[in-house]
């Protein structure tokens, strides 16, 4: 097992506040990992960054021994990191093939042969199950299947990492269950999740490692089971006895 | 599924109106090649105004920027003894690299200010143009050697409007239209999937400026004549915009229904009114913003006609490849 | 001095903006009706432009809350491109006409109203005292306006909005009838400012829409919802208007807006006093 992505002293400010402060961790090749926090803990701060959306104020994003951080999106798309967004973003006019097209056509490292692209594109609509939606616009479509667009449309870029942000969010257990099951499927072609995640079931299930983040900080990291049972942790979510009654004085 | 007739029906219905058009001035009057010429000026203005305002979403109030310094561009190489083909290509040249030079500062605006800020180019042009006298004689205007060329121009223009009314369907189809696409309906996720915007949006602005700078040498190799407030005008800069949203933006068919109505509307009322041309302008504008942003295509009984024959909205990316 | 026009001016497009994320291009045309209607009141009943600066707030309160329930409110609910669409269709073909009809009834340029005082004589600098009590006036304007959205329920559910549309609606901000009346503030404020306008220049009913594009030019100079960045965007830009006047000719004024424009895009886009992300 190799190390794919190494983050190194991230900081992130947002005029005077910071987002992100001293953040450390590294992946390894092939796993999925999870990022939970309370709301505003900076969890997509991070994934805005390791994408390229946001410059960090100050540290270094290594993806495969080499630095991203300081490059565009695009460029750190077509290197191999895919994402998803917490409230849908699908191009919503475009058809659901359309949508999937973007990431063939302009994610990949490669960019395939024209008469390929809608081949490759229908292959990961009908991954994610939408097969028989491929003509209908984004914007008709149900939440489970915008997020299942998504997914799609950052598998078409080919990554090595996918970063998953609250994909489960709103969805039935029923929907969830699928979601899990893909996930695995994924996973199982090689490529690395990063998943941002309220539902702790869905975490304890999936994920190897989970990285614990309160007010832009790291308090935690390890297996689920460790990280759950943390002190900190659990004053992190459930509050600070001491501190809410402060608050409400 | 009608695949095969989307591909096919087009370009048969290109090459009648095509036939028609070049065989037309053996029938009919100069008045009415007068007006379809104009009508194909506007038509070439109005399609590839819809490129960057319609496709990519950036409302490009100052589109007859291209028009104006193709015309004067024009002008004056053929003042200098140029033949027409070499003083059309000069004008086109110099209109694409100075959309090439202002895209980068331009595309840093969005939305209104993006509309605002082109909007502010024509008057820019327009300062220009009457105070580099000995360039292009100031407000006094500019003339091209005389010559009656009514029938040739009439010709080049119908066929500048047939390309760029084929180059945009074409672009439509194309992976750099669905870059487009993608970037009206959400930049930052267009961006994020690998999309180089920055360099997609410039040079869909340079690909808009040569269809209006070429119209803009054939218009004053036509009229002879020009002045700052002729190519500069709010008329001019605002035609364009009209005709594309009254008839819709985004499609192909849009800006063609657009620009015939409005001349139409032009030549019934305008004749007979000399006053408030703007006025109607501004009214126009204000209902089509009020009542059909989407314009006359998605309105309820024109558009099951249009996506009938498969020149409705969007790309069919996928149904040609 | 120009400056304190534009800025004043300017700051109403700001505030609006901020608030309905519509972008007002007849925001100028407000500005030359203002000053239209303090030259008639001058001329026909003699009044003080001064006071007219003042009694117009309200006036023109009315009226930009007319044209925003008429016009702009019945779009407001689209989603954001058709809402952008729309608007800029909306304010700019509103600002056509009005500049249209305007021009037809008003066939002759105003040119400035004759309201002089006695000069100011500073050791060896002589200061119009006119020109001196314009600035102080806007200066008052301005820091009323401060201490306006500062203190009172108004002043300060704007800036909520402005900050955060859903949180605002949330905690119960009327967001339609603040737009409403935010509208109408950014009107009367670009009013009031014309009044001072046409103190010390030619008006004429075209000068609405290169005005707009002055007033861009300031927003973007000094930071979007700013006050003072908008005051110093609008000195900046006076001072440059008059630089360039003195050293390429008048004829070349009309274009600096511009270049300041595209100079500060290139150099830094947040404008001034804007916080770069």
């Amino acid at each position: 097992m190799s190390t794919v992505l190494e983050c190194q002293g991230i900081y992130r400010f947002f005029g005077g506040l910071q987002a992100l402060q001293a953040i450390d961790f590294s992946v390894e090749q092939g796993d999925i990992v999870g990022v939970i926090g309370p709301n505003g803990a900076g969890k997509t701060t991070l994934f805005n960054v390791i994408s390229g959306a946001i410059r960090p104020s100050s540290g270094r994003v290594i993806f495969q021994g080499r630095r991203i951080s300081g490059y565009g999106p695009h460029r750190i798309c077509t290197w191999g990191i895919a994402r998803t967004y917490q409230l849908v973003r699908p191009f919503a006019s475009l058809t659901a093939l359309e949508n999937v097209l973007m990431g063939v056509c302009f994610g990949r490292s490669r960019h395939p042969p024209r008469k390929e692209r809608a081949h490759l594109a229908m292959a990961e609509l009908e991954f994610v199950g939408l097969g028989d939606k491929a003509h209908e616009p984004a914007e008709d479509l149900t939440l489970v299947q915008k997020k299942s667009l998504e997914i799609a449309r950052a598998m078409a870029t080919e990554p090595k990492i996918l970063l998953l942000d609250e994909v489960v969010s709103g969805l039935t257990p029923t929907e969830t269950a699928t979601l899990i099951d893909k996930i695995r499927e994924i996973q199982a072609r090689g490529i690395t999740v990063i998943m941002i995640e309220h539902v702790l079931k869905v975490v304890m299930e999936l994920c190897k490692s989970v990285m614990v983040l309160h007010y832009g900080l790291k308090i935690a990291e390890g297996s689920p089971s460790e990280v759950v049972h943390d002190p900190e942790v659990i004053k992190a979510y459930l509050g600070d006895r001491q501190g809410s009654e402060e608050n409400s004085a | 599924m009608n695949t095969g007739s989307r591909t096919v029906l087009p370009p048969i219905a290109v090459l009648c109106v095509a036939g028609i058009l070049c065989a037309l001035p053996r029938f009919v009057g100069s008045y009415v090649l007068v007006w379809i010429f104009l009508l194909a000026v506007y038509l070439t203005l109005a399609a590839s105004y819809d490129i960057v305002g319609g496709y990519m979403g950036y409302m490009n109030l100052g589109h007859s920027t291209f028009f104006g310094l193709g015309a004067y561009a024009t002008a004056i190489t053929l003042n200098m003894g140029y033949p027409l083909g070499m003083a059309l290509i000069a004008g086109v040249a110099i209109s694409a690299v100075f959309a090439g030079l202002v895209s980068y500062p331009l595309f840093r605006l969005r939305g209104a200010y993006f509309a605002l800020g082109t909007f502010g180019l024509i008057s820019l042009m327009e300062v220009l143009s009457n105070n580099l006298r000995g360039l292009t004689g100031g407000s006094g205007g500019i003339s091209t050697p005389t010559g009656d060329h009514s029938l040739e121009s009439y010709y080049l223009a119908v066929i500048t409007a047939i390309a760029t009314l084929v180059m945009s369907y074409l672009l439509a189809r194309s992976t750099f239209g669905l870059a487009l696409f993608a970037i009206r309906e959400d930049e930052e996720v267009a961006r994020a999937f690998g999309t180089p915007t920055a360099l997609y949006k410039s040079l869909a602005l340079v690909i808009a400026s040569i269809p209006a700078s070429l119209i803009g040498g054939i218009y004053v190799w036509n009229v002879t004549y020009i002045s700052p407030p002729a190519v500069f005008g709010l008329e001019i800069a605002l035609s364009p915009v009209v005709m594309a949203m009254l008839g819709g933006t985004g499609t192909l068919m849009g800006p063609f229904i657009g620009a015939i109505s409005l001349t139409s509307v032009q030549e019934i009322l305008w004749t007979k009114l000399p006053y408030f041309h703007l006025t109607t302008y501004g009214v126009m504008m204000v209902l089509i913003g009020l009542f059909m942003p989407g314009g006359l295509v998605r309105s309820r009984w024109l558009k099951p006609l249009i996506d009938r024959v498969g020149l409705g909205e969007k790309t069919h990316y996928a149904n040609v490849s | 001095m120009l400056g304190g026009i534009y800025g004043l001016a300017a700051f109403g497009l700001s505030v609006s903006f901020g608030v309905l994320n519509v972008l007002n291009l007849a925001h100028g045309e407000f500005l030359m009706i203002g000053s239209l209607a303090g030259y008639a009141a001058f001329v026909h009943l003699n009044m003080n432009p001064f006071v007219s600066a003042v009694l117009v707030i309200p006036l023109f309160v009315m009226i930009g809350v007319g044209f925003y329930l008429l016009l702009i409110r019945p779009v407001t609910d689209k989603p954001l491109h058709e809402l952008l669409v729309a608007s800029i269709l909306i304010t700019l073909g509103a600002s056509l006409a009005i500049e249209d009809l305007t021009s037809f009834f008003w066939k002759r340029p105003v040119t400035g109203i004759d309201y002089t005082l006695a000069p100011l004589q500073v050791g060896e600098v002589v200061i119009s005292s006119l020109r001196l009590l314009v600035l102080l006036f806007i200066c008052i304007l301005a820091i009323v306006l401060q201490v306006y959205l500062k203190k009172t329920f108004v002043g300060r559910a704007i800036r909520a909005i402005t900050q955060s549309r859903e949180g605002a609606k949330i905690v119960g901000v009327p967001i339609s009838r603040i737009s409403a009346l935010t509208f109408g503030l950014g009107v009367a404020l670009a009013a009031s400012a014309g009044i001072f306008y046409v103190t010390l220049f030619t008006v004429t009913p075209v000068i609405g829409i290169p005005l707009t594009v002055k007033y861009l030019c300031v927003v973007v100079l000094g930071g979007l919802g700013s006050l003072v960045g908008s005051v110093v965007g609008g000195l900046i830009l006076g001072l440059a208007e008059a630089f360039t006047a003195y050293y390429l000719g008048t004829e070349w004024s009309p274009c600096i807006a511009f270049v300041l424009l595209i100079a500060i895009l290139i150099i830094r886009p947040s404008g001034l006093f804007g916080v770069r992300e």
